[in-house]
């Protein structure tokens, strides 16, 4: 909502600055958007008076005009425009001027004619948007005026933002009252006392509500000989400064009256309406109706509209129709000002998909007071302006009306709520500055009447609120509370979450942080299981792409390592820890796990001066996936995978006891390319949650040796088919009690150890708590080792 | 004998102080003392010493060999640090050749400062609690105090998953979750993803929230100022300067906005804070009512107030980030960076 300040002053009297004033509605909940100084691009324009018109000797479309802006002899200005006579006031130019847009006037020559200055049209000058020649001012303007002061355009518009639950503050009156309060002043509302005459409303029109709860209150009156012209200049500037266009006297009263109370009005064509008479009632499914913004729109049977005897001429509390709008002709009109149930109107509105100023206003909830003084109120301006006469008596269909709310607040609930004690009489006097009215108060408490407009208030911690406003939030003191004690943890692996967090961080990957959505298709490229391809659907994404909520994060990670290779980053090291969604049958919800990802690609080791880069390969990924599983604890044994988003032969599913905790592998090539990469990509994905479950106890002590270690190598060939995980396993198993560790070093194959032969060289530490080890010790369970693989491989000694 | 003695001292010295290498000091060793030294051969001799002469004797040869002893070491630790000196320098490497850095991962920026703020409200008592992404419309609005005709509902722009179940489109929720499950005191602060229908420069379909949530018999307005102030001192330094102002959210009464004093200008207006010299930080009040009485709480014997806080926007203050969709680009040149 914009706020003319001039136009505000109108209600109350401000006699602070502009920064002072706009802080204070800020601290009152009335948030400031921007502060608009009118008119601050328009300089040197005046009020200058057309006193002679001459041709051009030299060109047709161009008149030489002298223009009198009150200097000592009038100004020739070549002007281009055809709608001017002499006598005519128009804003003028001079030179040295500046106009909108930063275009400056200077001193020219237009086909040998000297011209020293410029008339502008209204567009010109920073007001309408289409207009057809120059802005004829009206007669009694003052010549050599600033064009500013004239047109009110030195005026500062502050634009507010108007929160849901203040519906009363989507107007002039009702930020007035705000003010007024505030500053402990005097808030004027207009008076309105109206002239009736002719015959009596009832008498030539009636109304017809079918539909009372959703129209609790409906209202008209009825105007007679109605003069539909231009609105004169103020009424012109005000609405223009509330970022509204001019119209016509009746529609521009219609929307100064709701702009200044809030209280949305329509004004009909009685002509138009057949039977000349109005009924209230809900839309047949499918009717037509022809809206003032030039659609033609279907309504549907839950819609209130405001009919005639026949068709609807007005959505409820949204649009007027087209057929009944006010134009050149229109000679009487049937003005209306009603309630509408909020929830009705957001719902119409909705489902038109049509906001307008009033639809904004009822679905907020308007004030059914307001109603009656906003009739009167426009139909007073009416009368005035468009020289109407104004029929006895008024329309209003209130069969229920709303009886105010009563609300008690006990002075000490406000020290309890706020942590400051503020006086009772304080207390009260906030409360009653705002409208509300005292019914009672003792040592103890105050009992008062919410106005009709304040739809927010219903209990005391409104009251609260409300005093806690005008005292000034600034001015409630600052105390920090004690710690408190919480009988339940809430989240306990909070922490845990944390450190693996940061230990995956310390191996050296970045972490990635993916939008939860997935699509068919994208699972579909990544070759996902089948179990993965059913998921959570949105009923309204924000896009294709976003129409499921993933079920794996693998799909991402795929995407985000081969964006970040397409980019040029040579080494591609990521995880994310996040959640993943699956349908779930008998449920509420869907069900929510969480999830660890990791993705490597690109260089393991960059290229250094002393050694060459060496690229990710299948080991990496499965280091790391061991890394992952001995910071929780467990050991894992891999089995061969039958994911199709990796490749054959380089795919492992981890398992650990009974449960599959994950899967790793290389990206197969096929659907490497369904995400645009070339390159080699390992991902994996491992279940958060369960790993979360194992515990890993305190680690007990073990005796630090005082003997020292004694190394052995073993070269042995064996069939190439033979995994040497295997043989790392049987050499542990018969090494005795002295070893303490084996680890291969190097495989070796080629024509040196035969064809379909490899060699696998282990590195055998032993050692004893008791002593140094001999040559003979050691050798003797070197020998024990290679007795079990010749048996087991028919492994040869190399 | 003495003769002897002292003609093989003055011989080994000789020899000790010409040896050029550690081999040759070694291999002296060995000729004078060595069990078949040249000492030990003398000494062979000294039954044929009277008695008398004996015991001086075997004291000259103890000085003899003592001398020889200490020529040998003091020559093995000059040529020694002749030696070492040449082998460095012969190693000297060339300092400003690049280092082998280890690999260096980074914590996203969102979870940077979910922990830093978590961490400032830990120190306060408040403890983490978490709730799911994908929400029944009960705990995500009927029971915040928005039902579904409120107007208040038309500002979250929900994505459904079906009637009544929805992305969650805040972290309060989890307030309500919680309050189920305990009585008061409580004191929590929940961080997680939520959802919106918005996507432009300023806004991303989904972002990140923390909510907290303080209730207990005697929580005041004030408690809410003090709290929220602290954690701002904290986060972005005691410069920053607070401001509380009215505002209306539907799960709180009185409800206010915070605003921090612009991080780009100090508060003297920019182009980030519109000139107003402060930026929304977030959004706070004294839990509603109904809240409460959804929760089961008796609202005559406890009171509590809660915020709620967009991480993302934190986060791109502190780091000066121009789009919220930078943080979910995914991009390492972005993430590596911070």
């Amino acid at each position: 909502m914009r706020i003319s300040l001039s136009w505000l002053q109108e209600y109350v009297d401000i006699d602070v600055t502009v920064e002072e004033l706009a802080h204070q509605m800020t601290m009152l909940g009335l948030e400031i958007e921007s502060i608009e100084q009118l008119g601050e691009d328009v300089q040197e324009v005046y009020v200058g008076q057309i006193v002679a018109i001459e041709p051009h000797p030299d060109a047709d479309k161009i008149v030489v005009c002298q223009t009198d802006v009150g200097g000592d002899a009038p100004l020739q200005i070549c002007c281009g425009a055809k709608n001017m006579k002499v006598g005519d006031k128009v804003p003028t130019a001079v030179v040295g001027a500046t106009l909108p847009g930063g275009f400056a006037i200077a001193r020219r020559k237009m086909r040998g004619v000297e011209s020293q200055g410029m008339m502008c049209a209204a567009q010109e000058i920073g007001l309408a948007d289409e207009t057809d020649g120059l802005l004829i001012l009206e007669e009694d303007a003052t010549v050599g005026e600033d064009i500013r002061v004239h047109l009110g355009l030195d005026d500062v518009v502050l634009e507010i933002e108007v929160t849901p639950n203040r519906a009363d503050w989507a107007s002039m009156i009702g930020v007035a009252r705000e003010l007024a309060a505030c500053y402990g002043k005097e808030l004027r509302i207009p008076e309105v006392a109206l002239v009736e005459q002719g015959p009596a409303i009832e008498t030539v029109t009636s109304v017809t509500v079918e539909d009372t709860e959703r129209c609790p209150r409906y209202m008209g009156r009825l105007l007679h000989d109605v003069q539909v012209g231009p609105s004169p200049e103020w009424l012109c500037n005000y609405l223009i400064a509330a970022g509204q266009r001019p119209i016509n006297n009746i529609v521009d009263v219609t929307n100064f009256v709701l702009l200044e109370t809030g209280q949305p009005l329509h004004a009909f064509d009685f002509e138009k309406l057949a039977e000349k008479r109005i009924v209230v009632r809900t839309a047949t499914q499918d009717e037509p109706i022809n809206t003032l913004d030039g659609e033609a729109r279907k309504l549907s049977d839950d819609m209130l509209v405001i009919a005639d005897a026949k068709v609807p001429q007005c959505v409820a509390g949204v649009m007027g129709g087209a057929d009944s709008e006010v134009g050149e002709g229109t000679t009487t009109i049937f003005l209306e000002s009603a309630f509408f149930h909020p929830a009705s109107v957001r719902k119409t509105s909705r489902g038109l998909g049509l906001i307008s100023e009033s639809s904004q206003r009822f679905q907020r909830g308007a004030d059914p007071e307001m109603a009656a003084y906003a009739l009167d109120r426009a139909a007073q301006m009416i009368q005035e302006l468009a020289s109407a006469k104004i029929a006895e008596g008024v329309i209003d269909a209130y069969p229920e009306p709303f009886v105010p709310r009563e609300v008690t607040l006990p002075y000490a609930r406000t020290l309890r709520l706020l942590g400051v004690d503020i006086a009772p009489e304080q207390q009260r006097a906030i409360i009653e500055s705002l409208g509300f009215e005292m019914l009672h108060h003792d040592d103890t408490a105050m009992k008062v009447e919410v106005p009709l407009r304040r739809h927010d208030v219903s209990m005391e911690a409104d009251l609260i609120e409300e005093i806690a406003r005008l005292y000034n939030f600034d001015n409630i003191p600052v105390s920090l509370p004690r710690a408190r004690k919480c009988e339940k943890v809430f989240a306990p692996n909070e922490q845990r979450i944390r450190a693996f967090r940061h230990y995956l961080v310390s191996l050296g990957l970045t972490e990635l942080y993916n939008w939860s959505f997935s699509n068919d298709d994208e699972v579909q490229r990544a070759a996902l299981p089948a179990s993965y391809r059913t998921m959570v659907v949105l009923e309204n994404p924000l896009s294709e792409k976003q129409a499921t909520m993933r079920s794996s994060i693998i799909p991402a990670l795929i995407g985000n390592g081969a964006r970040n290779l397409n980019y040029g980053v040579t080494s591609v090291r990521g995880f994310e820890l996040g959640p993943v969604f699956a349908p779930s049958d008998g449920d509420e919800l869907p069900t929510q796990g969480n999830r660890v990802a990791l993705v490597l690609a690109g260089e393991m080791e960059g290229a250094h001066w002393s050694r060459s880069a060496r690229a990710v390969d299948f080991y990496d990924m499965k280091g790391l996936v061991e890394s992952v599983l001995e910071h929780f604890g467990v050991v894992g044994k891999l089995e061969e995978s039958d994911w199709e988003t990796f490749q054959g032969g380089q795919r492992a599913a981890v398992r650990v006891g009974k449960h599959v905790v994950g899967t790793f592998g290389r990206v197969a090539s096929a659907v490497a390319r369904a995400f645009e990469c070339d390159r080699p990509l390992y991902v994996a994905e491992l279940d958060l949650d369960w790993l979360l479950t194992k515990r890993p106890g305190a680690t007990q002590f073990q005796t630090v040796p005082t003997f020292p270690p004694s190394a052995r190598d073993l070269a042995v060939v064996v069939d190439s088919v033979v995994p040497a995980g295997e043989l790392l396993e049987k050499a542990a198993q018969s090494g005795g009690k002295l070893l303490r560790s084996v680890d291969i070093f190097d495989i070796f194959e080629g024509e040196q150890v035969g064809v379909g032969k490899k060699s696998v060289a282990l590195n055998l530490v032993f050692q004893s708590d008791e002593r140094t080890l001999t040559d003979k010790d050691t050798q003797k369970a070197v020998d024990k080792v290679l007795k079990r693989l010749k048996h087991e491989y028919k492994a040869e000694l190399r | 004998m003495k003769e002897q003695l002292e003609a093989l001292q003055a011989e080994a010295l000789d020899t000790i102080a010409a040896a050029a290498d550690l081999d040759t000091v070694e291999a002296a060793r060995v000729k004078y003392l060595g069990r078949k030294g040249a000492v030990t051969e003398i000494l062979r001799g000294l039954g044929k010493v009277s008695a008398e002469e004996r015991p001086a004797m075997g004291q000259l040869s103890n000085v003899v060999k003592a001398a020889i002893g200490e020529a040998l070491d003091s020559r093995k630790t000059a040529l020694s640090s002749v030696a070492d000196a040449a082998r460095e320098a012969s190693e000297a490497v060339d300092l400003s050749l690049p280092g082998r850095r280890p690999s260096q991962g980074h914590l996203h920026m969102v979870n940077q400062v979910t922990e830093e703020i978590i961490d400032i409200f830990a120190g306060l008592g408040f403890q983490v609690a978490v709730g799911p992404d994908i929400e029944t419309e009960y705990y995500n609005f009927d029971s915040l105090n928005t039902p579904a005709d409120h107007p208040a509902r038309d500002s979250h722009d929900t994505f459904f998953v079906k009637p009544g179940v929805v992305l969650r489109t805040h972290t309060s929720p989890v307030q309500m979750r919680v309050m189920e499950q305990v009585k008061p005191p409580v004191a929590v602060l929940a961080p997680g993803r939520v959802y919106r229908v918005d996507y432009d420069a300023s806004h991303s379909p989904m972002f990140n929230q923390i909510e907290g949530l303080l209730v207990d018999e005697d929580v005041t307005f004030a408690d809410l100022k003090g709290t929220l102030m602290h954690f701002v001192h904290q986060l972005f330094g005691k410069e920053t300067k607070v401001r509380f102002r009215p505002h209306f959210f539907p799960f709180t009464e009185p409800s206010a906005e915070m605003d921090i004093s612009c991080t780009v200008c100090g508060g003297n207006g920019c182009r980030l804070c519109k000139n107003s010299g402060w930026l929304e930080a977030l959004g706070c009040g004294m839990v509603h009512p109904e809240v409460f009485r959804h929760a089961g709480y008796d609202y005559e014997k406890y009171s509590g107030f809660a915020f709620g806080l967009g991480i993302d926007r934190i986060a791109m203050l502190r780091h000066a980030v121009p789009s919220i969709n930078h943080l979910y680009d995914n991009d390492l040149r972005f993430l590596e960076q911070f």
